[in-house]
């Protein structure tokens, strides 16, 4: 059984579908059954609608992508009205990623998307590389994103988990930082800020210069942050980066992960996230184990030599 | 015409490869999948990298076969171009909204640039040949318009390096006045010199554009275009657009 609580919330799996790489649910309902993942996080959502960056958007690297989207969204009243009620049909966990421009912004999007049914969780994206004001800015410094946490906890009647960047000065003080501010837990990571050049037109690639480096190429960064902030926090942290396979899964479960987020691999081949599912509760089954409990964090706090 | 339901399918079959020119090849698998003139695939020849499918547009297709007729650009259509007769690929489509055929009457021009002739061919053979010119232009060298003549269509030519046909590109030999409807596809400031045309002699005009893709179902707004409605998806509310409609230089 792969079945996993997170934040008082049941999921099937620990298997999520990654903010920004699912949209709302519907396009890859046609390829497979959504019901059987363990959860969807939105495509990153806003109080006001953004028409996201100008230029040229994806770039591919060795073993991953750079992606300058910029938070592309309709607006959360256009959410709430039109895509949650079908994201509601599809069987499966809504977790609603909102960013926002400023702490204003913050605060009345997680009011709105908080108090609507359906919702199961809110991801609080404190860690967009690709907007100027808001996103990662307010992810670099602790006391920055504590007080954007402390600002929508009073707001938030739901379970509060925050995106963490792994551009913050410190990672794992960041998360303690949100835990203090009121975080129910913590998700980590969003992209690598990341630059690529055109050599020709002596120019970089994106519009907006810098981009956001997923995939499996930032995997082993990520699975150590995961591992430093599970053994610092107390609060559930869900592990995102470069997630391709069952394995890479269970790699991120066993540094401390309660679940997962696959984004990358899913362009790779539609059903990546299915066969994770399948591959981790072979897995279980194979080791005689009740659940992925057994293993999480299994690595625990080996001292460094 | 019904549209097929995308599919992700691994392990198709290759039937042919054939080089037609320099950096240009047909390659056709044997598949049901399907898919309406203008769609097109998201198509993996290899393992690990590139890390991402390539988005490549429906050339032709039979009840149990789909061709692709394709340019060398980078790593992965040169990994495409290794393929041969009995190899595999990986196929996830068909995918995004390809030309809106119940509104081609009258006499129509196909205007391709360069590879742009890619998806016409799948085009021209649900249209009456008697109806249809077709302007394709090429650097220098042409290919893939012998299927067009075969069908009974006017075909036209322009080569930059006057090889072929008129000299020059095939916008200067496109009198938008005299067709009641043009569908296009090519280079963008090739397509946006058709839309501007087109415009001014108030023909209607359908652009299939090209874009850099990651997810190719419309989930990772990577490959947006900007249109007068707001940015769109190139692949899932595209690849064909009316061409009023998308803001050419932007």
């Amino acid at each position: 059984m792969l079945e996993t609580t997170l934040c008082g919330v049941t999921l099937k799996n620990p298997v999520i579908a990654a903010s920004g790489t699912f949209g709302f649910g519907a396009e890859y309902s046609e390829f497979f059954d959504v019901s059987r993942l363990g959860g969807i996080c939105t495509k990153g959502l806003t109080l006001h609608p953004r028409e996201g960056n100008p230029g040229l958007r994806v770039w591919e690297t060795p073993a991953g992508m750079m992606n300058s989207v910029g938070l592309q969204n309709p607006g959360i009243p256009v959410f709430l009205e039109r895509e949650l009620p079908r994201m509601r049909t599809l069987g499966t966990a809504i977790i609603a990623n909102v960013g926002g421009g400023d702490l204003e912004e913050y605060v009345e999007g997680v009011r709105l998307v908080s108090g609507a049914d359906g919702v199961d969780i809110i991801e609080l994206n404190i860690s967009c590389p690709n907007v100027r004001e808001g996103g990662m800015a307010f992810g670099i410094k602790c006391d920055v994103a504590a007080s954007v946490v402390a600002a929508v906890r009073p707001v938030c009647a739901k379970p509060l988990m925050v995106k963490l960047s792994p551009n913050a000065e410190d990672i794992t003080a960041m998360a303690v930082a949100c835990e203090r501010a009121g975080a129910d837990a913590v998700s980590l990571v969003n992209t690598f800020k990341a630059l690529a050049i055109d050599i020709h037109t002596r120019k970089a690639v994106f519009d907006n210069v810098t981009a956001g480096l997923s995939g499996p190429c930032i995997k082993p960064i990520a699975l150590r942050m995961v591992w430093e902030v599970a053994n610092a926090v107390h609060i559930p942290v869900v592990g995102i980066g470069g997630i391709a396979t069952w394995q890479d899964a269970l790699e991120f479960i066993m540094a401390g992960a309660t679940a997962v987020q696959v984004g990358t691999a899913t362009f790779v081949k539609p059903t990546a996230m299915l066969d994770i599912v399948d591959g981790l509760e072979r897995y279980r089954a194979d080791e005689h184990l009740t659940s992925l409990a057994t293993v999480c964090n299994i690595l625990g706090t080996v001292p460094k030599l | 015409m019904t549209v097929p339901s995308p599919a992700h399918v691994e392990g198709v079959t290759v039937l042919s490869q054939e080089h037609l020119t320099d950096d240009v090849y047909r390659l056709t698998v044997a598949t049901t999948t399907g898919g309406t003139p203008g769609q097109f695939y998201m198509v993996r020849a290899w393992e690990r990298e590139p890390l991402l499918a390539r988005p490549i547009s429906v050339h032709s297709v039979d009840e149990d076969t789909v061709s692709f007729l394709y340019q060398v650009r980078g790593r992965g259509t040169e990994l495409l171009s290794h393929l041969q007769q009995g190899g595999t690929v990986a196929l996830t489509g068909p995918l995004g909204h390809g030309f809106h055929t119940e509104e081609l009457r009258g006499r129509i021009a196909i205007v391709t640039g360069g590879i742009g002739i890619a998806p016409m061919f799948c085009l021209a053979r649900t249209l009456p040949p008697g109806d249809v010119t077709v302007i394709a232009g090429f650097k220098s060298t042409p290919y893939a318009v012998a299927q067009f003549t075969d069908l009974g269509m006017d075909v036209r030519i322009a080569t930059e390096d006057g090889c072929d046909g008129t000299r020059g590109f095939c916008t200067e030999i496109f009198d938008p006045h005299i067709y009641d409807m043009v569908v296009t596809c090519g280079p963008m400031p090739m397509m946006a010199r058709v839309a501007h045309l087109c415009a001014e002699a108030g023909a209607p005009c359908q652009a299939s554009l090209e874009a850099h893709m990651a997810c190719g179902v419309g989930a990772c707004l990577v490959c947006s275009c900007a249109t007068v409605l707001g940015n769109k998806r190139v692949c899932a509310d595209g690849p064909v657009f009316d061409a009023a409609e998308v803001i050419w230089h932007a």
